[in-house]
């Protein structure tokens, strides 16, 4: 580690009603990488858009370079070379790799754009980094990792000295990450300061120096990452104990009636010849990796993307599923991986949403009965432990976590048998995570069917009665917990199918 | 200001609202110490008569405006239902409460149409509303044989209508506009209609998504837009007999602007039935304002489009700053 590059002191900012930073501090080193931890909610995002200037801080003084600066948006800090690169990714896939780079300051050629030049100084960056990917191919054509990679050559094309990394894993595969983490190792050898945002206890170990920990807009502490362990870092997160109690054997007992019974689904390529059962009371996991079909699969059965063929059966009776209004009839639910673009509605309150399903039950001839509302809706509040001023906020100033109980409590206000969680945390913080798991235990005790995606090993073991495995749109095969490992659900999720 | 801003009753009311009572209070200070005409009952009445079909057609469009879409064919909607029935009562003989029915029944077919293709044939509301803007104006025109079209002067047979707007100097199209107006507020914010049309406003496939009928909700909207402009035609006919074909288009921007300038988002998911009725009664005096000025009716159409704009804009950067 270097001398200090960039001190953040003292950092306060509120919004109006929240007090979003309470004097956090932050200090980056040289050849650095630097863990920023904290729930959702904690401030994290806060906290960097203060430093690249998209909010202005109430008070504090941020140093960069020995000189006290303060940006007053993404350019200026850019300029000065700091640069985030985003858990999503801002590409343009109808443009080559090149033009994506180098969008907004292309190479001239009198009025023209130079694309051979664009090409020679994109290939000249991959080369520093040791990226194997074509200036000229399509954005649009790319798996998320390269694009990933893109992003990144990007921010070091702006001659960055400290490059923020928000959640850069979440959309990765394993051997993805390892790519990321030899690129981020060969950043830190060439003296730039890292910051490294993730939920994803595992990396921080792996890849990073130093950790500061946030709780609630507030500044907790920072460690030496080698020193500490993982339950440090929690504890200090969270200052609680976790949840953590993997399956073993399935709970379901042997004569569970099948519930859900799929025959041959086709949607498409990535829904091939998909057959499964689930039972009463289970939680079946549905592993694979990115782009294995499994999202498809779940959105084909619930009806939201039309399908070719296939049966479906519900309590051994045939049904037809042509749209999600016949779906939720059957009593199926789904939490949707994306909440914010499927999930919710941000401009509604918690309120609104959670009756978004059962609004008949809520109306009194023809006028919406707002007190039996705000009841219901407060009684979820209440039992998922939802952080909320009250029923009547926003969905959208909500952190994640609360967001994601806000659509579990939309389906359990409608009371659905069969509920599939596709990424139920995603994106959720450690401490939210647990509340969720212990719900989704709790429903499939009370005799609900749960079906699970997840692209996290340890919450598929952890939480499955049973494992599907999918690899590009066909079901590779068929686990009982008792039997899973960590080895043969990878060999089925990459299994070459001929 | 602070003080004042998170004050309970601010907080209730919207300041947003507040602001616009104001500015029609001043607007209509300015007005009456320019033109002490303003000052009159009867100046009064008179301005009225632009509000009530105005209104109709502000309060309708508000709902399709609340989807996150938009209607540019109610004017020309509303001289269409207004032609169409006119021409129905003076020759076909058909009765003054057929003429009525006939009138909305115009206006909701409309609604349907632009409903139907929006929400189950998913063409932008944009063009959808642009081309039957259009066929209304043709339809009007063919319908008529391109002539004007004057509804019966109140000592005619059938001329009670026009006691729809005033009954001696009593403003009854205040009345019944108010009355729509809370009828409108009430299936806005507390029914179920309103509910769907906000919430698909604010996201639609999170709606569907629930098990929702979001096209048959989305159409409601405009097939409430298009009824509401049948509506408004009685009482612009009541107000000014005549129609002449190929017009209306003017209507349609300032509708909107009233509708906009009211605090509801184009973005869709917020509306504001309270605002939308201020807004009407801004650019109402607005339009007899001008006149009052001696300036002649083109300045309006400027004026109505910076409201727009600005109104919009405002909306736009109070959205950014939120986010």
């Amino acid at each position: 580690m270097g001398d200090v590059i960039l001190t953040m002191k003292g950092i306060d900012k509120s919004f109006p009603g929240v007090h979003a930073l309470d004097h956090v501090n932050l200090e980056v080193r040289k050849g650095e990488v630097h863990a920023l931890m904290g729930e959702n909610g904690a401030g994290k995002s806060t906290l960097m858009k203060v430093l690249t200037g998209i909010y202005t801080k109430d008070s504090g003084t941020i140093t960069y370079e020995g000189k006290e600066i303060e940006f007053h948006n993404t350019r200026e800090a850019q300029d000065a070379g700091i640069v985030i690169v985003h858990q999503e990714l801002n590409m343009l896939n109808h443009l080559t790799v090149a033009q994506n780079i180098f969008i907004g300051r292309e190479f001239k050629k009198g009025i023209r754009i130079d694309d051979k030049r664009m090409n020679e100084e994109a290939r000249k960056l991959f080369n520093k980094l040791n990226i194997d990917i074509d200036p000229t191919a399509m954005m649009g054509d790319l798996t998320v990792g390269k694009q990933q990679m893109c992003e990144i050559a990007k921010a070091i094309s702006h001659e960055a000295k400290v490059i923020i990394f928000d959640e850069p894993s979440a959309a990765l595969t394993e051997s993805e990450i390892e790519e990321l983490f030899k690129i981020i190792r060969d950043l830190r050898e060439q003296n730039l300061g890292i910051v490294y945002i993730s939920h994803r206890m595992d990396e921080i170990k792996v890849i990073t120096d130093r950790v500061t920990v946030m709780r609630d807009g507030t500044y907790v502490g920072t460690l030496i990452t080698k020193d500490c362990t993982k339950n440090d870092i929690i504890n200090m997160m969270v200052g609680r104990v976790i949840y953590e109690d993997p399956k073993t054997h399935s709970m379901v007992p042997d004569d569970a009636p099948v519930i859900l019974k799929v025959e041959n689904l086709n949607a498409g390529k990535m829904v091939q010849n998909v057959s499964f059962e689930l039972r009463k009371g289970e939680i079946l996991g549905f592993s694979g990796l990115m782009g294995a079909g499994r999202t498809e699969t779940a959105r084909a059965i619930f009806g939201a993307d039309p399908k070719e063929s296939g049966d479906i059966y519900i309590n051994g009776e045939k049904v037809t599923i042509n749209n999600p209004q016949d779906a939720v009839k059957l009593g199926i639910g789904y939490l949707s991986e994306d909440r914010k673009r499927y999930g919710v509605a941000v401009q509604k309150t918690v309120a609104e949403n959670t009756t978004l399903a059962t609004l008949d039950e809520f109306v009194n001839g023809i006028l919406i009965d707002k007190k039996k509302e705000t009841e219901i809706a407060q009684k979820f509040v209440d039992s998922l432990a939802t952080k909320t001023p009250s029923v009547d906020q926003l969905v959208v100033n909500l952190s994640g976590g609360n967001q994601q109980k806000v659509v579990i409590a939309k389906w359990l206000t409608r009371n659905s048998d069969i509920l599939i969680f596709d990424e139920p945390t995603r994106g959720i913080d450690v401490g939210a995570k647990s509340e969720i798991y212990k719900l989704m235990n709790k429903l499939a005790e009370e005799g609900k069917s749960i079906i699970m995606i997840s692209s996290e090993m340890t919450e598929i073991l952890r939480m499955s009665d049973r494992i599907v495995i999918m690899c590009e749109g066909k079901i590779t095969g068929t686990i009982d917990i008792s039997e899973a490992t960590q080895e043969n659900i990878m060999n089925l999720a990459t299994r070459e199918i001929g | 200001m602070e003080k004042f801003k998170n004050s309970p009753i601010v907080k209730k009311i919207g300041l947003n609202r507040i602001l616009l009572v104001g500015v029609l209070i001043v607007m209509y200070i300015i007005f009456a110490i320019i033109s002490p005409t303003f000052l009159s009952y009867s100046r009064i009445l008179s301005a009225l008569n632009y509000v009530y079909f105005l209104g109709f057609l502000s309060l309708g469009v508000t709902f399709v405006i609340a989807t996150g879409g938009i209607d540019f064919s109610i004017g020309p909607v509303m001289f269409c239902c207004a032609l169409v029935a006119g021409y129905s009562l003076t020759s076909y003989g058909v009765p003054m409460p057929a003429a009525m029915v006939i009138s909305i029944l115009v206006g909701a077919c409309f609604g349907i149409f632009n409903g139907y293709l929006v929400a189950y044939c998913s063409i932008p509301p944009f063009i959808v509303s642009m081309a039957s803007m259009n066929i209304a104006k043709g339809l009007a025109s063919v319908f008529t044989k391109t002539q004007s079209v004057s509804w019966p002067q109140s000592s005619a047979e059938g001329g009670w209508y026009r006691n729809l707007v005033k009954m001696g100097n009593i403003p009854v199209g205040l009345f019944i506009f108010l009355a729509v107006a809370v009828v409108c507020a009430i299936i806005l914010n507390k029914s179920k209609i309103g509910r769907y049309i906000l919430c698909l406003g604010s996201n639609k496939e999170a709606v569907r998504l629930s098990g929702v009928n979001v096209k048959k909700w989305e159409m409601t909207a405009y097939i409430i837009c298009g009824t509401l402009a049948g509506i408004s035609a009685i009482f612009f006919v009541s107000a000014y007999t005549t129609v002449q074909p190929g017009y209306g288009d003017t209507y349609n921007n300032e509708a909107i602007a009233g509708c906009v300038m009211g605090g509801t988002s184009m973005a869709g998911g917020l509306a504001s039935i309270s605002g939308t009725v201020i807004g009407v009664f801004i650019i109402a005096l607005l339009q007899e304002g001008i006149m009052a000025l001696g300036l002649n009716k083109n300045f309006q159409l400027i004026i109505t489009g910076i409201i727009v704009i600005a109104a919009v804009y405002f909306d736009v950067m109070g959205r950014r700053r939120k986010n």
